[in-house]
């Protein structure tokens, strides 16, 4: 679970195109979504919904469900292990 | 009309009034080496198109001439061009749906060449009127006429940009602050100063 | 707009809008475009496997046997252009032409995609001035019909084509899909169960001129922009930019929001557009004029929106008759609009079209009918 949420920070890192961090620098429950967390917004969600099929064959057919799922680190490995 | 201030950026370097300001080390990033040079803190501009980061970077070159933001917030209109549109990341969108077989929504909202407007209208709070041109090649006179429609709309200052980034032309930004004071032609002056910019 | 006011111009000539043409999957020319609209007919289709996963998709497609709508539709409309007016006219160093369009043509990458567009109308009007092209996203038409009043007033020309052009192609169809916009259902904007776009395709031209020639005109009036400075793809939740866009217009006309008769809103049938617009008229007292969307019609056609949409406009005018908001059923907005749910007779003096897009701009424009 720990290198899937360590893998998971760095696609992010990369598709989101986030240069000024680091993977260490994200912590597993920081929310993603939030200013004061990764701050990401609407367009990285619907990106996140490409990374999770092209790199994890999961397809999310409603933006909406996204949501809870994107919630943190832990919530999106935690999707990722019960759904693959 | 008159113009305040201006600026230019090429891979070579940044210049703002016609001084060189910086030169770059790196051909390939050039742009995040401004933006870590200019110690900008705006991580939004990692995830934008070219266009948007050479306008970004040109203006924060100038950002000290910009009026306040009573004025700003609606008296500053936009008049922004270039002959390419969108695109590099009309082709980078291309790819990400023929060659990586799922289309990017990141890249899609790029594809637009007004996005740029919209992006500097974010960052500093800009409400006023703005417009894009698609144009065969940079045209002063073009410039100095919407630049006298704005001023009949009420616009105080305007805020003028050709920025290319077209894989067959060379990447650049030219911006130019006019403010409404008198009424003498420009288009000369703006012609000679790019040509300087451009060594031409 | 009254003559005299508001600005460092002095005087300014009035403008006046007439028809020129308008090519759709509805069909060609104004008369066709009538009778659709007079019937409540769509120019919408199911197309099969259009989608990126090849999903049958609901589009505005015209049928013709070239591949490429974008030539087809454009040389089609300058045709018509030259069957209603004097070559001198369309050649002159007096008129200009501005193309609003988003895409143009991408199957000439990396190449210019804005070139085939010039070179068709050096086709047919050969030594007319270069058009003047704007590329604003869905804003593009109406900030186009503002441009081209603004020469009209100022007399640098006196007769300008505003031609609004955009054609379907798998580039928007996936893109729109991967934005999770596009609806797999006939459109229905402002409705409780909309889900999303139909993209179109159109071209759509009208010729503003300083010339008042029949007993009956559309005048234009105002026009103005405006950022949302919010984001640029998602609507601002307060409807800011429309909002200052639609004040500023009324501002500049010197009249009341409640003097406009009829107001031809953007409505694409997206759940963040048309609540972002509930809002924004709910905020400028407009709740209760008669609105509609004319996306049910064309679907979303990007760049020529806003110009095939303000001719439908002159429709109304002209035959004081307001058209049903196709696939609008029941409220589904946060604040309530008078949306039109049949076709509703009715004198227009004061017409308000809006368009909001990309980028977060909002355009709009006023026209009035003068008998």
């Amino acid at each position: 679970m720990s290198e899937l949420k360590e893998k998971l920070k760095a696609q992010i890192i990369e598709q989101l195109n986030i240069e000024d961090m680091q993977v260490a620098d994200i912590d597993d429950d920081v929310q993603l979504f939030n200013e004061n967390g990764l701050g990401l917004d609407s367009i990285d969600a619907l990106e996140l919904i490409v990374l999770l099929d092209s790199q994890y064959g999961i397809k999310i057919e409603n933006p909406a469900e996204g949501r809870m799922i994107f919630e943190s680190i832990n919530t999106l490995a935690a999707y990722i292990e019960k759904n693959s | 009309m008159k113009i305040n201030t201006h600026s230019y950026l090429s891979q070579l370097g940044a210049a703002v009034n016609g001084k060189e300001r910086y030169s770059f080390q790196e051909n390939d990033n050039w742009t995040k080496e401004l933006y870590v040079h200019l110690k900008l803190d705006y991580p939004k501009f990692h995830k934008m198109d070219g266009l948007s980061k050479m306008a970004l970077l040109a203006v924060e070159l100038i950002a000290e001439a910009l009026p306040n933001q009573e004025i700003t917030e609606e008296g500053l209109h936009l008049v922004f061009s270039n002959a390419g549109s969108s695109s590099d990341f009309d082709a980078k969108f291309i790819n990400s749906y023929t060659e990586l077989n799922m289309p990017s929504p990141s890249l899609f909202v790029y594809t637009l060449p007004n996005i740029v407007t919209g992006e500097l209208a974010i960052k500093y709070k800009w409400y006023g009127e703005s417009c894009f041109f698609i144009q065969k090649k940079f045209n002063a006179s073009f410039f100095e006429e919407q630049l006298k429609f704005a001023f009949q709309k009420g616009a105080s200052y305007c805020l003028c940009a050709w920025v290319e980034d077209h894989p067959l032309k060379t990447k650049e930004c030219f911006v130019f602050l006019v403010e409404n004071s008198t009424n003498l032609s420009l288009t000369e002056e703006v012609e000679k100063i790019y040509k300087q910019y451009k060594n031409e | 707009m009254p003559i005299g006011k508001n600005n460092n111009l002095g005087s300014m000539r009035n403008v006046y809008l007439k028809y020129g043409t308008l090519i759709s999957p509805i069909g060609n020319g104004i008369n066709a475009h009538f009778n659709a609209f007079i019937t409540n007919t769509s120019g919408l289709n199911w197309v099969d496997s259009i989608g990126f996963n090849k999903e049958n998709l609901p589009l505005g497609k015209i049928s013709i046997p070239e591949n490429n709508s974008l030539q087809f539709m454009l040389n089609s409309a300058c045709e018509a252009l030259i069957k209603e007016h004097t070559s001198d006219r369309l050649n002159s160093p007096k008129t200009c032409f501005i193309i609003s369009s988003t895409k143009a043509d991408l199957s000439q990458l990396p190449n210019d995609t804005f070139e085939p567009l010039r070179t068709i109308l050096k086709a047919h009007f050969p030594t007319s001035n270069e058009p003047i092209i704007i590329s604003n996203a869905c804003i593009s038409g109406v900030v186009a019909l503002n441009l081209a009043a603004q020469y009209i007033q100022s007399e640098r020309y006196d007769d300008s084509f505003v031609i609004g052009i955009d054609a379907i192609s798998d580039f928007v169809i996936y893109g729109f899909q991967s934005l999770f916009a596009l609806s797999d259902e006939m459109c229905q904007p402002f409705d409780k169960t909309r889900k999303g776009i139909n993209l179109g395709e159109a071209c759509g031209i009208i010729h503003l001129t300083s010339r008042k020639e029949k007993a009956f005109c559309v005048e234009y009036v105002s026009g103005k922009t405006s950022n949302d400075a919010n984001h640029i793809s998602g609507p601002s939740r307060t409807g800011e930019g429309l909002f200052r866009a639609v004040s500023n217009a009324l501002k500049e006309a010197e009249i009341s929001a409640t003097d406009i008769d009829f107001i031809s809103a953007h409505g694409t049938g997206t759940i963040f557009n048309d609540d972002m617009e509930s809002i924004a008229f709910n905020r400028l007292g407009m709740q209760g004029i008669p609105l509609n969307s004319m996306k049910g019609y064309f679907g979303h056609t990007l760049g020529a929106a806003g110009v095939i949409e303000t001719l439908i406009c002159m429709l109304s005018m002209e035959h004081s008759m307001l058209f049903k908001s196709l696939g609008f059923d029941e409220q589904g907005t946060p604040e309530s609009l008078n949306i039109l749910s049949e076709n509703q007779e009715k004198k227009c003096q004061y017409v308000l079209k809006t368009a909001s897009g990309f980028g977060g701009g909002n355009a709009v424009l006023i026209l009035k009918s003068v008998r």
